[in-house]
């Protein structure tokens, strides 16, 4: 299982997280998140009034705008607005504002690996930022399966076209719940451990996926103790944005 | 590997160098049709209604290769920026598969022929019958093998009939080729390329009425009136398929 | 939401067809505690699939796929490109999926369907990272020319698992894709050599004599499932994606490698056993499908 990875971390190490919140002025919740040189700023403008044609009227209605480093939008980038669109649908609480359409903007400053994991915890962060309405926070990972069956976490653009297959995983972030125990959902599992979103490229073993789910959920109690940890000191550093 | 972009536009179909002296066939006197068909012979027409599940009335029809299906969707709301009408609207539109032409294409709406099957249609339908709202006639060509107009409308109106639309009566149609001296019913893509001229009609037979007429191309005078005779007749014919095709899917229904 | 007394109270005395659509959440809820659904299949079991192969006759390989009702046609047409500087011998597969407005209430001419680019990239990325093509035996004429696969797939009718009969269509009109005998001209442009040519055994020297089919090493199949609370319902139609809104994909191909595993988010979440339960489901639904593949193909061998 021995391994060199070009930056000298170990498989499991992930590169270094940055998150700052309120950093646009205009926008009503913005958010950058950078995992080493993949840099995303997420921005969030609504609840505006009113949903977009074909939406469910009787529930808030999420809109995905990304926006590339360069270049058209293009079939992958349609792809990637809708897996984010999907993803927060299921982290938002859709039922406290209904008719109304909420706007991510999405910009990629950098990408080098794991962009879309990046994207979905900058928009999560905004999220927070803007006061959405939230069920719980998201964590994203992205894992990748090499030829010889190891998997490393949080790969460089490099890493990611080398490996043979790679799987981007959201889960939710650990409950801690004001109420006393929330009744656990299946058989004895927590919920962090249910996967919101999962996206794989390239063949795989069956085993090489419980292998990815296994080591992303170890990694996302790290990164969701980072999300809660970077939230929570902004919060207390300028309580003046509150909603 | 997927499409890059660039890429698309620089791709050819090989074609056969041996295959390009066709013309000269036909201005013989004694040729066959590519499909030794008779000149005033139609290709065998096939029509089943239901083909589209998710649709209001749907119809799917095959003449020789070409194949065609249509939506009927409706009657529904309006668009939103359309004026109030008191009678019902009716919109059409017609597009190509990118598989349906011998060299591929983009698969595009075809303005053209969307115009054309809405004038045709229009006139047999009851609009009166849905005040203030739409029905909307989607046609999809699988893949043309000449005469895609006329098979287009001809489904589109047994469509209407699934659908439960109100019509006077059927729209049936077909068309003509003219190639030198001969008038050919019914034609395929070969001989569409190279006719000097050609007529087409829609018509509902049981009124014996004509819901459209083109004639393009050069067509003499006794010729264009044989023509008109031809088609009607065939129209006649292609009509007592469609209703038999109603009947079948009618009765299916009753028996279930 | 709302008035589920409301609705406990009128569904005794409402009609089904009614209550169908006012309360749609709650009468599937009801067949699911008869472990049925409202098409009289239990819950785990996929639509009645049918393939069809030479669908369309101006196209070089094409099929027809049914899961249920919902239809989708493939076809391939092969034209002729000039290789990348990068890979010299290999050829390219363009796919792309389109719903036209016949298919569905929902698609309006002249604005596609937000679904389509999506699955058009997620069937893209399902056909390269099974690697059931290999793109070398494109090849024609190593630098000079290689074929450019255009694989368009057409939503007929669309009611649900559109991804499932997509993939399915794809990969049943590459088994019966059959490329055409070119040579070389003396402008270096392939052309079609014709039948004469093949036997009179001219000078120009096909340059494609054996690499007529491709070879499909291994076949990718998917099964699109539903979670709701804690039943998994396979093969949905367009009325129940509507309703219950978390699906699961899962693409395995024919010797039991994990192609894909596609939830885009979704109200529930996947626990260890649940994503077991979908694989167990697929590779059940692998082999059915195989099957089918199999009598379609072998159907149109004996013609």
């Amino acid at each position: 299982m021995e391994i060199d990875r070009a930056d000298g971390r170990t498989p499991n190490q992930l590169r270094p997280l940055s998150c700052s919140r309120n950093i646009l002025h205009r926008a009503h919740g913005s958010a950058s998140w950078s995992q080493g040189d993949t840099k995303v700023l997420a921005a969030v403008y609504g609840p505006k009034a009113g949903t977009k044609k074909n939406e469910n009227p009787e529930k808030a209605c999420i809109e995905v705008i990304w926006k590339p480093k360069t270049g058209q939008i293009g079939k992958p980038e349609r792809e990637f607005e809708m897996i984010l669109k999907r993803t927060l649908q299921s982290i938002c609480i859709l039922t406290v504002n209904p008719n109304t359409t909420t706007s991510i903007i999405v910009q990629v400053v950098h990408d080098d690996g794991a962009l879309l994991p990046c994207a979905i915890n900058a928009a999560c962060a905004a999220l927070v930022d803007a006061g959405i309405p939230m069920k719980h926070l998201a964590v994203a990972i992205c894992c990748c399966v090499a030829e010889t069956g190891y998997v490393i976490l949080d790969p460089t653009k490099l890493e990611e076209q080398k490996m043979k297959a790679f799987a981007y995983l959201v889960f939710p972030n650990s409950i801690l719940s004001v109420l006393p125990e929330v009744s656990s959902p299946a058989k004895g599992e927590p919920v962090e451990h249910g996967i919101i979103t999962s996206i794989t490229h390239g063949a795989m073993s069956v085993d090489d996926y419980f292998l990815c789910l296994e080591r992303g959920r170890a990694a996302s109690a790290k990164l969701s103790d980072f999300l809660r940890r970077s939230l929570q000191s902004q919060f207390s550093g300028n309580s003046s944005k509150a909603g | 590997m997927a499409a890059k972009p660039g890429t698309a536009s620089t791709t050819y179909s090989p074609v056969d160098p041996t295959h390009k002296t066709k013309p000269s066939i036909f201005t013989d006197s004694d040729w066959v049709r590519p499909d030794s068909r008779g000149f005033h012979q139609c290709r065998p027409a096939f029509f089943r209604t239901g083909a589209v599940n998710s649709a209001s009335g749907s119809a799917y029809a095959e003449f020789g290769n070409t194949k065609v299906i249509v939506s009927v969707f409706g009657p529904r709301e309006s668009k939103k920026a359309m004026m109030y009408s008191d009678i019902g609207r009716l919109n059409c539109n017609i597009s190509y598969t990118t598989f349906a032409t011998p060299v591929r294409g983009q698969g595009s709406d075809n303005k053209e022929y969307s115009s054309m099957l809405h004038k045709a249609l229009e006139g047999a339908i009851i609009l009166e019958s849905f005040p203030k709202t739409t029905v909307d006639v989607f046609a999809l060509v699988l893949e043309s093998g000449g005469s895609d107009l006329p098979v287009v409308i001809s489904c589109a109106s047994l469509a209407l009939a699934d659908a439960g639309i109100m019509m006077y009566d059927l729209v049936t149609s077909v068309s003509v080729s003219c190639l030198g001296k001969n008038l050919l019913i019914d034609p395929i893509l070969e001989e569409e390329s190279c006719q000097d001229g050609s007529l087409m009609i829609a018509c509902m037979p049981s009124r014996y009425e004509v819901t459209q007429l083109t004639v393009t191309g050069e067509l003499s005078a006794p010729n264009l009136s044989e023509a008109m005779q031809l088609c009607l007749d065939a129209c006649a014919k292609l009509a007592q398929i469609m209703r038999s095709c109603l009947k079948e899917a009618a009765s299916a229904a009753a028996e279930e | 939401m709302g008035l589920p007394n409301a609705s406990e109270d009128l569904s005794s005395e409402m009609e089904v067809d009614a209550f169908r659509r006012l309360f749609p959440l709650r009468y599937f809820e009801r067949h699911l505690t008869e472990s049925i659904r409202p098409d009289a299949r239990p819950l785990r079991k996929a639509r009645d699939t049918t393939i069809a192969l030479g669908a369309v006759a101006s196209a070089d390989g094409s099929a027809l796929a049914k899961i249920g009702s919902t239809t989708m046609l493939a076809a391939i047409k092969m034209e002729v490109m000039t290789p990348s500087l990068e890979s010299p011998d290999e050829g390219c597969i363009a796919i792309d999926f389109h719903m036209p407005p016949i298919c569905s209430p929902i698609v309006r001419p002249g604005r596609p369907a937000e679904a389509a680019p999506v699955l058009s990239k997620q069937l893209s990325d399902t056909i390269t990272s099974s690697g059931m093509i290999n793109l070398k035996e494109l090849s024609l004429v190593s630098g000079k020319a290689a074929w450019m696969a255009y694989l368009d797939i057409y939503c007929l009718d669309a009611d649900g698992a559109l991804f499932d009969a997509a993939l399915l269509s794809a990969v049943a009109a590459f088994s019966h894709l059959k490329i055409p005998v070119v040579s070389l001209d003396y402008d270096g442009k392939i052309v079609i050599m014709s039948e004469e040519q093949k036997e009179e055994n001219s000078e120009t020297k096909p340059v494609n004599k054996e690499k007529r089919k491709l070879t499909l090493s291994t076949i990718p199949f998917s099964l699109t499932c539903i979670l709701h609370k804690s039943y998994i319902l396979a093969d949905p139609t367009a009325e129940e994606e509507s309703i219950m809104e978390t699906l699961v994909t899962v693409v395995l191909d024919s010797s039991g490698q994990l192609v894909s595993l596609y939830k885009p988010g979704g109200s529930v979440l996947v626990y260890t056993s649940a994503v077991q339960d979908c694989v167990a489901l697929t590779r059940q639904r692998v082999k059915e499908l195989q099957n089918i593949l199999d009598d379609a193909i072998s159907g149109m061998e004996i013609d």
